[in-house]
C-alpha cells in the first residue's frame, strides 16, 4: 500500500544510474559506444563549461527559494532572467556610446537593478493588491518574453543584439597553469559569484534571524506577525532577493557570450523553469538546488559537445532532449517535496 | 455617535486626576469604556474590565459575546473605537502587538502561533533573536540556553531543540507561554487555553498558571467552560452580546448563576436521559484502516457497531483519527482496508449519494467547509445533499416549491434566526448555522445520524437545543454516532462510549460509571489502573476481533 520511500539522495543516485544505463544502451556506429564518446568529451574544460551553464539556472533557483520560502511563489523566474539578460546587453551597448564607455560591471549592476525592479512590481501586485501569484508570475514571464525581443527590434532593428563585451576570465594564479585541471581555475566572475552565493544563501536561510523570518513567513505568517515582525516586509525582501539573484543569473548568461539573443524563447530558453524544478528537487535547500542545477547544466553541456563529435550519427534534436529527460527521471524518483504551508496564500494582518 | 467620539477626547484628558480605579494600588490592567465596532457589528459596547496584579481573571461568555475582541484590543491587535486602557496605572494606546509586548502584555492565542518546522527555541526567540557577530547571525546556542533556563524556572519539561511538529499539544501551549515570558510579559492573556487539552493536561496547565502567579505574573483567560473558570480564577467577568454583564469573585459564584448571566435566562445544565431501548446493529465498522491527507495511517484497525435506539459516543483529543473515521463512514474519504456496513449492506466503497439515499445524515465537524455554501441562501443550503432525492426533484428539475416549504419548516422548528430563507448562510451566527444544519439533516428522517462535534463553537442555548434533538432521535429509535472532544457532552449523551487514541479505539466504556480521570488517561493513550482492562476489551472486541481473524 505504501509508496516506496526513497530519500532524496537515493533518488538522485537512481536517476543518474538509470540515465547511465540509457546511455550505455545507445550503441552507435559500428560498435563504438556512446559511452566512449561521452568519456572523450568529459574534461576539465567541459566541467568549466558546465559551471558556466549552471550560473543562470542556479541563481534563478536560489532566488525562487527565497521568494517561495517567504510565502510568495515566484514562477516569473524565467521572465526575470530574460530581463536581466536583455538589460545587461542593452546597458553595455548603451554605455559604449557615453563617455563612461562599455563598462561590463556597470552594465551588470544595471541588469540586476532592472530585474529587481520588475520583481518589485511583482511583489507590489502580489502583496499589496493580493493578485494571484501564479497568474502574476506568468504575466512577468509573458511580458518579459514579449518586451525583450520587441525592445531589441526598436534598438537594433532585429531580435538579436550586436556583440558587446564579455566578462574577463579570472585566473587563479598557480592552479590555472595545471596541465589538465587548469581550465577549472580560470572562471568568469559570474561563476565565482555562484560559488560564493551558494554557501552564502544557505547561511542566510539557516543561521540568521532573517532566514528564520523567511521560514516563519512562509510556514505560519500569523506566528511571525504576533512575534512583532512585519510579514509584508519579509515577503518583499524575499521577492526582491529573487529579483537580485535572477538579475545576476540573466546578466551572467548574456555577458558570457556578449550578446542578447531574442529569437524564439530568447537565449534564456527555459532556464528559469529548470531553475524552478531545480529548487523543488533540492527541497528548498540552496545546496541541493545548486546540485540539481549543475546536473542539468552538465548534461546540457554534454549534449552540445556530443553534437560535435565526428561520426556521431544521432539526430541533434534527439540529443538535445537528454537534459530534459534526465530532469524528468530525477523528478520522478526524488522523494516528495514539502512546500511551505503558507506559500501562495495572502496574508492579511487585520482580518 | 460621532459627536460623542469627538467629545470624549478632551473629557478623558481632564479626567486624569481622580484615578479611574478604586483602591490605592493601580490594577495591572484597567480598561474603561471599551467600544469596538466592525462594519455592521458592535463587538464590544462600553466594556469596563480590570485585573489586579497577581490574580487570575476569567472572561466567560458565549461565542460571539466579544471576549476575544476585548482581549485583542488589550493586545493591540485591534484599535478600540472608543475607550482607554491603563497598564499599571499608566495610560497607554497600542498601535500593534509590538507596543503591547513592550508594555509587558503577552497573548497565547487559541490557535497556537508556532512555526511547525522550527524548533522550540527558535519559536521562543522568533522576532527577538539573540545575535552574535555584530548582530548578523542568530546565536542559536544562547537561544537554546535561555529557553532551557526559562523552562526550568517555571518547571516546564520541554526540550528546546525539539521541533514543534514533534511535541504534544500541551507542550506546544507551554512553548507559547515561554514565548511570552521570553519577551518579558507580566500580564498573560490566554484565549480558550483548555479547548484542545485532555483533563490531565488541563490540570497541568492550571498548576503552571499558579506557578506563574507565584512569580508575580497576572493572568487573564477566556473560556466558555464555567467549571474551569470557577476552579482556576479569582474573579470572573461575564460578557454577553458585547456588553459586560458583571464581574463576580469566583468564590461566591455558582455555575448556574454564571450560565444564566451568559445566556440571559435560566439554563438547565443537566440532561434528562430516559433509558435506551437498544435495537439491532445498523452501522457496523470492521477493522477499518484510513489514511489522512498526507498518506499517514490515521485510523488503524477500528471496529464497532452502532445500534438503533442508542447514541454511540466517540471521545478523544482532536486529531486522533476521529475526523478521518467519520469521513470514511460518510463516504468522503477512501478506505484503505476493512469494511463499513450500513443498514444491512456493505457500503465501504459506495458513493456518498447512495449513503444519503439509504438514510445516513451527517453533521460535519467543519460546518462552513463541509455543510454549508456560505454564499448560498438558506433555501439553497437546505437542498444541499438531497437535490436528487425524489422528495425534492423529479430527477431532472428541482421542485423549488417543496424546497421552500421544507426550509421554512426547518427554520421554524429549529428556531433559526433570523427566520429568513433568503438570508445567506454567512449572515447567520455560528449557533444558528448549526441549528439550521441539524434541522436540515434531522428533518430528512434519517435512520443514522453521524454527528461530528455538533456543538463546537455553538452558544449554550443552542447546545441545549441540539442535545435535546439528539436524544429525541434516540427515543424515536434512530441510531446516532456522536463524535465529540467535549468530554461532558459525550459522557452525558452516550449510551456506550468509545475512546480513540492514535487511530485506535483503546476502550469502549460505560459513560455512567467511568470516571473523568480514567477517560483522560485513556484519551492520552494510557491504561488506567482503576479500569478493568478485560471488561473494556471484551466489549470493544465484540465487533473487532472475530471478523479481523477471518480476514487475515
Amino acid at each position: 500500500m505504501n509508496p516506496p520511500t526513497v530519500t532524496r539522495r537515493q533518488g538522485l543516485g537512481i536517476g543518474a544510474l538509470l540515465f547511465g544505463l540509457i546511455l550505455l544502451g545507445l550503441v552507435v556506429d559500428g560498435g563504438r559506444s556512446l559511452l566512449a564518446d561521452v568519456a572523450g568529451v568529459v574534461s576539465a574544460s567541459y566541467l568549466a563549461a558546465a559551471f558556466r551553464f549552471t550560473v543562470p539556472i542556479a541563481f534563478a533557483a536560489m532566488g525562487g527559494i527565497f521568494a517561495e520560502k517567504s510565502g510568495v511563489i515566484n514562477i516569473g523566474l524565467e521572465g526575470l532572467l530574460i530581463i536581466g539578460a536583455f538589460a545587461a546587453v542593452a546597458s553595455a551597448w548603451g554605455l559604449a556610446a557615453t563617455p563612461i564607455g562599455a563598462n561590463i560591471w556597470l552594465a551588470f549592476g544595471l541588469a540586476v537593478l532592472a530585474s529587481t525592479f520588475v520583481a518589485l512590481l511583482f511583489a507590489v501586485v502580489c502583496i499589496e493588491f493580493k493578485a494571484d501569484q501564479i497568474i502574476a508570475g506568468l504575466a512577468v514571464w509573458l511580458i518579459a518574453l514579449g518586451f525583450a525581443p520587441f525592445a531589441s527590434i526598436i534598438i537594433w532593428d532585429r531580435t538579436n543584439s550586436p556583440s558587446v563585451g564579455t566578462f574577463p576570465v579570472w585566473e587563479i594564479p598557480v592552479l590555472a597553469e595545471l596541465p589538465s585541471l587548469g581550465p577549472l581555475f580560470s572562471a568568469t566572475p559570474p561563476v565565482v559569484l555562484l560559488v560564493l552565493a551558494v554557501p552564502f544563501s544557505w547561511y542566510l536561510l539557516n543561521r540568521t534571524p532573517f532566514g528564520m523570518w523567511i521560514e516563519a513567513s512562509g510556514e505560519d505568517p500569523k506566528a511571525l506577525d504576533t512575534a512583532g515582525v512585519d510579514v509584508r516586509r519579509v515577503r518583499y525582501a524575499g521577492v526582491l532577493l529573487s529579483g537580485v539573484y535572477c538579475g545576476i543569473g540573466g546578466a551572467g548568461l548574456a555577458l558570457n557570450t556578449g550578446q542578447f539573443v531574442g529569437s524564439g524563447d530568447t537565449m534564456v530558453d527555459g532556464r528559469g523553469w529548470i531553475g524552478l524544478t531545480a529548487y523543488l528537487i533540492g527541497n528548498y535547500n540552496p545546496v541541493g538546488a545548486f546540485l540539481a542545477s549543475f546536473l542539468f547544466a552538465a548534461l546540457d553541456a554534454l549534449q552540445l559537445q556530443l553534437q560535435q563529435v565526428a561520426g556521431f550519427d544521432v539526430s541533434a534534436t534527439l540529443v538535445g532532449i537528454i537534459p530534459y529527460v534526465a530532469v524528468l527521471v530525477v523528478l520522478t524518483f526524488v522523494g516528495r517535496t514539502r512546500m511551505p504551508s503558507a506559500a501562495g496564500k495572502h496574508y492579511d494582518s487585520d482580518e | 455617535m460621532e459627536g460623542n467620539a469627538e467629545a470624549s477626547g478632551p473629557e478623558d484628558r481632564g479626567r486624569e486626576e481622580p484615578t479611574p480605579w478604586s483602591g490605592e494600588e493601580p490594577p495591572a490592567v484597567h480598561m474603561e469604556g471599551i467600544t469596538k465596532r466592525f462594519p455592521g457589528v458592535v463587538a464590544n459596547d462600553d466594556v469596563d474590565f480590570s485585573v489586579d496584579r497577581g490574580t487570575i481573571h476569567a472572561l466567560v461568555g458565549e461565542n460571539g459575546a466579544g471576549k476575544t475582541t476585548l482581549m485583542n484590543v488589550l493586545y493591540g491587535l485591534y484599535e478600540p473605537t472608543q475607550g482607554t486602557i491603563w497598564i499599571d496605572g499608566e495610560r497607554v494606546a497600542f498601535d500593534d502587538p509590538g507596543d503591547a509586548m513592550d508594555a509587558g502584555i503577552g497573548m497565547i492565542h487559541q490557535h497556537f502561533m508556532l512555526v511547525d518546522t522550527m524548533t522550540v527555541a527558535e519559536n521562543v526567540v522568533l522576532g527577538d533573536e539573540p545575535k552574535k557577530w555584530g548582530g548578523l547571525v542568530t546565536d542559536t546556542g544562547r537561544a537554546v540556553e535561555e529557553t532551557r533556563t526559562l523552562a526550568e524556572r517555571y518547571g516546564f519539561d520541554i526540550d528546546p531543540i525539539e521541533r514543534i511538529e514533534e511535541i504534544s499539544v500541551g507542550e506546544q501551549q507551554r512553548v507559547e507561554i515561554l514565548k511570552t515570558l521570553y519577551r518579558g510579559a507580566d500580564v498573560l492573556i490566554l484565549d480558550e487555553p483548555t479547548a484542545v487539552l485532555t483533563p490531565q493536561e488541563v490540570e497541568a496547565l492550571f498548576s503552571v498558571l499558579s506557578e506563574l502567579i507565584a512569580e508575580g505574573k497576572t493572568i487573564t483567560f477566556i473560556t466558555h467552560k464555567l467549571g474551569e473558570a470557577l476552579r482556576a480564577a479569582d474573579e470572573i467577568s461575564v460578557l454577553r452580546d458585547g456588553t459586560l454583564v458583571g464581574t463576580v469573585p469566583a468564590a461566591e459564584a455558582t455555575e448556574e448563576q454564571l450560565a444564566s448571566m451568559m445566556v440571559g435566562r435560566d439554563v438547565i445544565l443537566e440532561i434528562e436521559k430516559p433509558p435506551s431501548t437498544r435495537g439491532s446493529a445498523l452501522l457496523r465498522v470492521d477493522d477499518l484502516v484510513v489514511e489522512d491527507d498526507r498518506g499517514v495511517t490515521a485510523v488503524d484497525g477500528v471496529g464497532f457497531a452502532v445500534h438503533t435506539g442508542e447514541i454511540f459516543g466517540i471521545a478523544g483529543v482532536d486529531g486522533n483519527g476521529q475526523t478521518e473515521l467519520v469521513e470514511a463512514i460518510t463516504g468522503l474519504r477512501p478506505v484503505e482496508s476493512g469494511t463499513i456496513a450500513f443498514a444491512g449492506r456493505e457500503v465501504t466503497a459506495a458513493p456518498r449519494r447512495e449513503r444519503i439515499a439509504a438514510g445516513m445524515a451527517y453533521i460535519a465537524e467543519d460546518r462552513q467547509k463541509r455543510s454549508l455554501v456560505m454564499e448560498y441562501d438558506l433555501r439553497r443550503n437546505g437542498l444541499l445533499g438531497c437535490q436528487r432525492l425524489p422528495s425534492f426533484s423529479d430527477g431532472w428539475r428541482i421542485d423549488w416549491g417543496r424546497t421552500d416549504a421544507y426550509v421554512d419548516d426547518v427554520i421554524r422548528e429549529y428556531d433559526v434566526r433570523p427566520p429568513d430563507a433568503r438570508a445567506s448562510a454567512r449572515s447567520l451566527s455560528g449557533g444558528n448555522q448549526q441549528k439550521f444544519i441539524v434541522g436540515r439533516e434531522f428533518e430528512r428522517d434519517p435512520s443514522l445520524v453521524v454527528a461530528a462535534q455538533p456543538t463546537r463553537g455553538v452558544d449554550i442555548g443552542s447546545i441545549e437545543f441540539i442535545h435535546d434533538r439528539l436524544l429525541g432521535l434516540r427515543a424515536a429509535g434512530k441510531a446516532v454516532l456522536l463524535v465529540s472532544s467535549k468530554l461532558d457532552e459525550v459522557r452525558r449523551l452516550s449510551d456506550r462510549l468509545a475512546v480513540m487514541h492514535d487511530g485506535r479505539v483503546v476502550a469502549v466504556v460505560d459513560p455512567e460509571s467511568v470516571t473523568e480521570e480514567d477517560l483522560g488517561l485513556l484519551m492520552a493513550g494510557e491504561r488506567p489502573t482503576g479500569l478493568d482492562p478485560d471488561a473494556a476489551r471484551s466489549e470493544a472486541s465484540e465487533a473487532v476481533e472475530e471478523p479481523a481473524g477471518g480476514r487475515r
